[in-house]
């Protein structure tokens, strides 16, 4: 569920931008590959080619479903998207770390995944 | 056998029609709220298809004076009762 | 259109028997299956009773905005949920036919349906 809460702001080329209190956007057309970027410094992750890729096929999951995924289907879809070399938990937990499907929703300005713990 | 417990009258709704449709052979069917209704002597025939295995919990029909109305074939339980039914059964599912 | 005289058993069955838009419910519904999934287990839907409407194709958001719930229903694939089925004869109480659904389900007649229902060790109303 996207979250309304808004409890700080990350300022991003001079915009600021609304996070809840789990970071995840709270208006999400505000979301730019700057606003990823920025994100992504907070988890400490530096967005690579790989990275990007997954992010697309979050947000073409999200254009397409109007939710964000949980763990399993988003190695479904980036395996369908991206083969199956890369549709692996392994894969995703080396590029976003702890929590791939939060972690990635939330670079990928996608609210949080709701059925996902 | 599987619990299936029942707060809707048969005289305004079809959920005792679809609580019936999902019934096996063995499982039971606890009227319990509004659902009490259909102990009455007027509405028992919408059970007819489960003899033996309906039950009717005491304090909605006491609630609705409804207890000393109900048809005989209508086993009555108490909450006692009404837990046992839940112990004997793998499964209580809720049609509401 | 054919029906299946035996249905396999998954780990979970979730009933939904409400439309979209009325109530939460199928909503609710829905999440409780794709939790379910996101853990691991056989998730197999039953749309019985009003709950058939929910699968009419051409649905759209709700007048105030409120999401539909069809995209819903087409990321089921995407949680590994495949196994739809829908009661026969709530489909004939509508005057829908499966032509007249999204996702392809199976129609259960009355007696495959109480079988489904038997086959789980947990079924969830909704």
């Amino acid at each position: 569920m996207a979250s309304t809460e808004l409890y700080r702001y990350l300022t991003v080329a001079g915009v600021r931008i609304g996070l809840d209190p789990e970071g995840y956007l709270v208006d999400l057309d505000q979301w730019s590959p700057a606003v990823a970027e920025a994100l992504a410094e907070e988890e400490g992750v530096t967005l690579t080619a790989e990275h990007w890729e997954v992010l697309e096929v979050l947000r073409d999951f999200y254009a397409r479903y109007e939710m964000a995924p949980a763990m399993r289907p988003l190695v479904k879809a980036v395996g369908r998207a991206l083969g199956p070399d890369k549709g692996r938990s392994i894969h995703l937990m080396r590029l976003f770390p702890g929590s791939p499907a939060k972690v990635a929703a939330r670079l990928a300005g996608l609210p949080k995944p709701a059925n996902c713990l | 056998m599987k619990l299936h417990i029942l707060n809707r009258s048969p005289a305004s709704s079809q959920v005792p029609a679809q609580a019936l449709s999902a019934m096996g052979p063995e499982d039971r069917l606890l009227l319990i709220e509004d659902g009490v209704q259909g102990a009455l002597p007027a509405l028992i025939h919408h059970y007819a298809a489960i003899p033996g295995r309906l039950y009717a919990l005491r304090e909605d029909l006491v609630a609705r004076g409804l207890i000393g109305r109900c048809d005989g074939t209508v086993q009555v339980v108490d909450v006692d009762g009404f837990v046992t039914l839940t112990e004997e059964a793998e499964q209580t599912l809720s049609w509401y | 259109m054919h029906d299946v005289t035996a249905p396999t058993a998954g780990d979970l069955l979730v009933i939904l028997r409400h439309s979209p838009h009325g109530s939460s419910w199928l909503r609710e519904g829905l999440d409780a299956a794709l939790v379910g999934a996101a853990f691991g287990q056989r998730v197999h839907l039953l749309f019985m009773g009003e709950g058939v409407t929910a699968l009419v194709e051409g649905q759209q958001a709700g007048a105030l905005g409120q999401k539909g719930t069809a995209p819903t229903l087409e990321m089921l694939e995407m949680y590994d949920i495949e196994t739809l089925w829908v009661e026969a004869q709530a489909l004939a109480r509508f005057g829908l036919s499966p032509a007249d659904l999204m996702l392809d389900p199976v129609p259960l007649s009355a007696d495959a349906l109480a079988r489904a229902v038997a086959t789980h060790p947990l079924v969830l109303t909704f």
